[in-house]
């Protein structure tokens, strides 16, 4: 029965041509364009520094962290930044001239940025004050840490500077720390593969989707034979969704295939776990579009749309459309991080470009599957006795 | 008769607004093909849903085969085969693969299944088709495909819901001829349809419903007998100088005479040789007539004996 169902799902996905586009060419195409329009761009040039304003006030001077990194981003040839010090009205001045990008400025030790639009500058700017700030909170411990230690060993005349500076060198000096965030380096491109592989998986919900509609005695005439026939609701849902799983685990063979030896993104040295992450992204994605086919009791139409707009808005909030959002969104409500299978895919994503150490990973990835889990019951809690007021 | 298939007793089904099937009742009996007659929205689609268990109904009791039905009585599913109004195939799978795609929810070994498969295809005479897609099928082989993916499976029990709607004469006459076929290989058929030509056609016993209730039931000759009438003759006279129907009127077992222009229509309500009689009476008045047919009454009758409005609109 389950193979039986498995094999005639593959053929109904694979014969549904609007389904492989969308699922399958899509992603392909994007990424093609993607390398296109950025090949471009690195040909042309080295990203140039971007203009941006700090202001220069007392709180800002007494951070130290920050205002040491942005010396050096400041300097020398490969600098990621033209930094104008000076005061909020003169940088507001110059925001609205187009002459900055965005400026900063510091309040309670942290960074407050403003920029005008979304664009990949200002996307730029945010990622790497991001990455400031994730470096500066890792000394800051360390170096409390530090601190405590030698007050715990009867040590009262403790230099702080020198033991802050020794911390944070340890903590760019190994592998925990940052990447070297110099233009060449720092990579926003990946930051756009990386939404579209959460796009990709995301959008595998389509794929589970359509299978489940055909189940559905609600939506579909073929849905009215699946449940009358003696098939078990649990065990169709299931060859749906290896089925499905089937079928996007070999669209992302062919995107990363092309991502890697077409587009030649660099993915560092922790391909499997990006992999694993995007495995386990599809299945939070089709286990959605299961929950949204058995929960919203509505026509296939309205079905699309509804899982088209929480895989939109799931990619806004995760700042996929600026990266302005995914600020707002961490600072405000970051809980929605926490329910958002996109934020949760490209954070993964972004953590192992970053970082040394797995725990956001695992954090992310736990998160999937725990997100995927959760659809899965509620759709089955959803088909059980089903019967319907209307048909 | 046989024993009792399906039971249905004081079944409710009501929409937010609509009482859609109001308190009927019924009995099928095995190896019979039951008939479920009622112009469009008389609420046949939704008592075959109920009965299935796909729609929730308001009250009453559904049995097959003696035993409670709900969506999880896996058992009296499998016994189960069901044609339902809308086709319902796969565009994506040829014809083979559709039956074999629903025959395969029921029976999982390959080889029994290739059989039935088979066969299903030769009851409705589809084989020549089986790599073809369904937009490439006619109407009526599509009806055709549609009723082999509900039957592949050799159910016991076997409904269909309006299954020659839209559909050429001759794959009408294949799909009856079908339908006859399974109650002789010992099938008990559910057959709802707003054609009373099949119904008298192919129906051992007979319900028609009108606006959700039983207006009436029985077989095709008990149910004629509702109509009021036995036998109804229609002369068409070549002159009309003489006006024949007082004379008729005083015939044996006439009820009713009624002239329009030049056409008489005499009512009977039984006799035999009512035909020759009138032949006879005409002659020796000297009445000259061009036609003159004989007709029972139809389930169109009883429908409009019993409702006031006819059948089809
Ligand atoms: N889903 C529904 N919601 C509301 N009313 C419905 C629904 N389905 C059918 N009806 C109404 O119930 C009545 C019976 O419909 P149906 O059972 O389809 O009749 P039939 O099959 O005899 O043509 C009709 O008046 C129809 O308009
Ligand atoms: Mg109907």
């Amino acid at each position: 029965m389950f193979l039986h169902n498995y094999k005639y799902s593959l053929r109904l996905m694979l014969g549904n041509r609007q389904l492989v586009f969308w699922t399958l060419a899509f992603p392909l195409i994007m990424a093609l364009l993607f390398n296109m329009a950025f090949s471009n761009i690195e040909k042309s040039e080295k990203l140039d520094p971007i203009p941006i304003a700090v202001v220069d006030d007392s709180s800002f001077r007494s951070n130290m962290i920050y205002s040491e990194t942005l010396k050096t981003l400041g300097e020398g040839d490969d600098r990621v930044f033209d930094i104008s010090y000076t005061d909020e009205e003169k940088a507001k001045t110059m925001l609205s001239a187009g002459e900055i990008t965005g400026y900063v400025r510091f309040a309670g030790g942290e960074p407050k940025i403003t920029v005008m639009s979304d664009g990949i500058k200002e996307t730029v700017m945010c990622c790497v004050f991001d990455e400031i700030g994730n470096e500066s909170k890792l000394i800051t411990n360390s170096g409390m840490e530090e601190i405590a230690r030698q007050l715990q060993s009867g040590n009262k005349d403790i230099d702080y500077k020198a033991v802050f500076t020794a911390e944070a060198e340890k903590v760019m000096g190994t592998d925990t720390g940052l990447k070297d965030t110099s233009p060449g380096n720092m990579s926003f491109v990946m930051i756009e593969y990386y939404s579209l592989i959460a796009m990709a998986c995301m959008y595998s919900g389509l794929l589970s989707m359509t299978l489940m509609n055909y189940n559905l005695a609600n939506v579909s005439p073929v849905g009215k034979r699946c449940t009358v026939s003696p098939a078990r609701r649990g065990s169709r849902l299931l060859g749906s969704l290896s089925a499905s799983f089937t079928v996007q685990f070999f669209g992302l063979l062919i995107l990363y295939l092309l991502l890697l030896f077409v587009v030649r993104a660099d993915f560092g040295t922790k391909l499997p776990q990006i992999i694993l992450l995007s495995l386990l992204g599809s299945l939070a994605g089709l286990t959605l579009g299961v929950a949204v086919a058995v929960l919203v009791r509505i026509n296939e139409n309205a079905k699309l749309t509804v899982l088209i707009s929480a895989v939109m808005a799931g990619c806004f909030f995760s700042g996929m459309m600026g990266i302005t959002m995914k600020n707002i969104i961490d600072k405000n409500v970051p809980v929605l991080n926490r329910i958002n299978p996109v934020a949760m895919i490209t954070d993964g994503l972004y953590s192992l470009y970053y970082y040394e150490s797995g725990e956001r990973f695992i954090i992310d990835a736990v998160s999937l599957a725990v997100f995927s889990a959760v659809m899965l019951l509620i759709s089955f809690t959803g088909l059980r006795r089903q019967q319907y007021d209307s048909l | 008769m046989g024993d009792k298939v399906i039971e249905v007793k004081d079944l409710v089904k009501e929409y937010k607004q609509l009482r859609a099937v109001d308190g009927i009742s019924f009995d099928v009996y095995e190896k019979e093909i039951f008939g479920l007659l009622g112009p469009n929205g008389s609420g046949k689609s939704t008592t075959i849903n109920s009965v299935l268990s796909l729609l929730k109904y308001s009250s009453g009791s559904i049995k097959l085969f003696g035993r409670e039905m709900t969506p999880d009585a896996y058992d009296l599913k499998r016994d189960t085969g069901v044609i339902f109004q809308d086709v319902a195939v796969f565009s994506e799978l040829t014809v083979y693969e559709n039956i074999d795609y629903f025959c395969g929810l029921y029976i999982t070994g390959k080889k029994e299944r290739k059989k039935c498969v088979e066969d299903a295809m030769e009851l409705v005479g589809i084989g020549d088709f089986r790599k073809f897609y369904p937009k490439q099928l006619s109407g009526g082989l599509l009806r055709r495909l549609n009723i082999a993916c509900g039957i592949a499976h050799k159910p016991k029990l076997i409904f269909l819901d309006e299954p020659t709607v839209a559909v050429d004469p001759q794959s009408r006459n294949n799909i009856l001829e079908g339908i006859m076929k399974l109650r002789d290989n010992g099938a008990t058929v559910v057959y709802t349809t707003h054609y009373m030509e099949e119904v008298e056609q192919i129906c051992d016993r007979i319900v028609i419903m009108d606006k959700g209730k039983i207006i009436a039931s029985g077989t095709c000759d008990e149910l004629k007998k509702l109509a009021g009438t036995e036998e109804k003759i229609t002369v068409g006279l070549k002159n009309t100088d003489k006006d024949p129907t007082d004379g008729i009127r005083k015939l044996l077992h006439v009820t009713d005479v009624f002239k329009e222009d030049s056409i008489i229509t005499v009512s009977y309500d039984g006799g035999t040789h009512n035909i020759a009689r009138l032949i006879d009476h005409l002659r020796e008045q000297g009445v000259s007539y061009s036609t003159i047919n004989s007709q029972r009454p139809t389930l169109n009758d009883v429908f409009l004996e019993l409702t006031g409005k006819e059948l089809r609109d």
